[in-house]
């Protein structure tokens, strides 16, 4: 599985100002199939550690304040 | 003995529900979730407490945990939630509502039928409609005379859930209301009983001027199966919708509509191949020899479903 070190584009953005992963929710890391969502160390906020997503949207879907997008590459639309 | 626990522990329920006090909406609406997630029975309690939370976003959560549990007292907190202030928390109760089965949740949701709110009179119906319980019958029939279309077509679904023959006075009336998907949903109704009142109720829907309640009504007539309805159906064959003339077909061929396989012939040369299919589907349900030319004539038709069936028809008649 290839690390997400350096930063570059991943189809799961999580909009920092909505994530509420500071204060105890885990829901989009919990309900990722292939488990590629952490929350950051650094800014208590969750992520896309992992480049391994199947655009399956739950994590946009059951995130309860709306912070996860997710982004389907055009020729998967 | 294994390190790995294969079952999560998910917390106990009065330890998150001390969660429920904190100042911030974020940390109670989190622990509404996981409250939700606990999956034990005595969470129900702090979800009920909860549902009266000043926050939107924490009663918007409750009212989706609520779906999870069938009982009574979860309808209850529903019930309340349906009238909620909030758009959003009010439409999440009512999806949670229609989720119930079991008739025990009928009594909490009853009172909301006389709601002064057309949307919660809607969702409590929409919610009823799967209890299928009889004590819903009443209010549901003094509702097809409400002001609200949404109230008149939800409260028409839970009188046609129950499936009573005494109701086919009202289900009848229905079918003449002045909103086309009151209509729409009468006529589905009816097709649940086998009256020629019913039948005649239903063709007579077929003049109806939305083209979706003539759909609905063909469709109704095959599965009502009144040969009386065959006259009308053929009329239908001509109708200005494709739609309308499909379930027609449909019907005809549910209804072995001997007398009308002329005008169902004459639809095998149709410019639709759904049509075309349908046609000679319906030809093979009546399997009646005098149309076997016209079947044997559309054997190679350009379309492999309209040729599939007009085989499988041929072989209907033998």
């Amino acid at each position: 599985m290839p690390l997400a070190l350096s930063p570059t584009a991943v189809p799961v953005v999580v909009d920092e100002a909505k994530c509420i992963a500071d204060k105890g929710c885990t829901v989009c890391v919990d309900v990722c199939p292939l488990d590629v969502l952490r929350i950051s160390d650094l800014t208590s906020k969750a992520y896309m550690k992992f480049d391994e997503c199947w655009y399956c949207m739950p994590c946009e879907t059951d995130c309860p304040t709306g912070a996860v997008t997710v982004n389907i590459p055009y020729l998967l639309r | 003995m294994s390190v790995f626990d294969p079952f999560e522990d998910f917390g106990d329920a009065e330890e998150i529900a001390l969660r429920l006090a904190d100042a911030d909406p974020a940390v109670r609406r989190l622990a509404v979730i996981d409250l939700a997630e606990a999956a034990s029975p005595d969470v129900l309690r702090h979800l009920l407490a909860a549902a009266g939370d000043s926050d939107a976003s924490v009663r918007l959560q409750v009212a989706i945990a609520l779906s999870d549990f069938g009982t009574a007292d979860a309808a209850a907190g529903l019930a309340a939630l349906v009238a909620d202030a909030d758009n959003g928390v009010a439409r999440a109760a009512a999806d949670s509502l229609a989720e119930l089965k079991d008739a025990a949740a009928a009594p909490a949701v009853l009172p909301l039928a006389t709601h002064e709110s057309a949307f919660v009179r809607a969702s409590a119906f929409r919610g009823l409609k799967g209890l299928r319980a009889p004590a819903a019958l009443g209010p549901a029939l003094a509702a097809m005379k409400d002001a609200s279309a949404k109230v008149r077509a939800e409260a028409l679904g839970v009188v046609a859930y129950l499936k009573r023959e005494e109701t086919l006075p009202s289900l009848i009336a229905a079918t003449r209301d002045t909103d086309a998907s009151v209509r729409a949903v009468a006529v589905n109704a009816l097709s649940f009983t086998s009256q020629g009142a019913a039948a005649t109720a239903v063709a007579a829907a077929l003049d109806d001027e939305n083209w979706q309640v003539r759909a609905a009504a063909a469709e109704s007539l095959g599965r009502i199966g009144h040969a009386s309805a065959i006259d009308d159906l053929t009329v239908g064959l001509a109708d200005d919708y494709w739609q309308v003339r499909q379930k027609c077909l449909t019907a005809l061929g549910r209804l072995k509509a001997l007398p009308a396989v002329q005008e169902i012939a004459a639809l095998l040369a149709s410019d639709l191949p759904s049509l075309r299919k349908e046609a000679a589907a319906a030809l093979g349900e009546i399997a009646d020899p005098s149309t076997r030319d016209a079947l044997t004539a559309h054997a190679s038709d350009a379309d492999p479903d309209v040729r599939k069936t007009v085989r499988w028809a041929l072989t209907r008649i033998g």
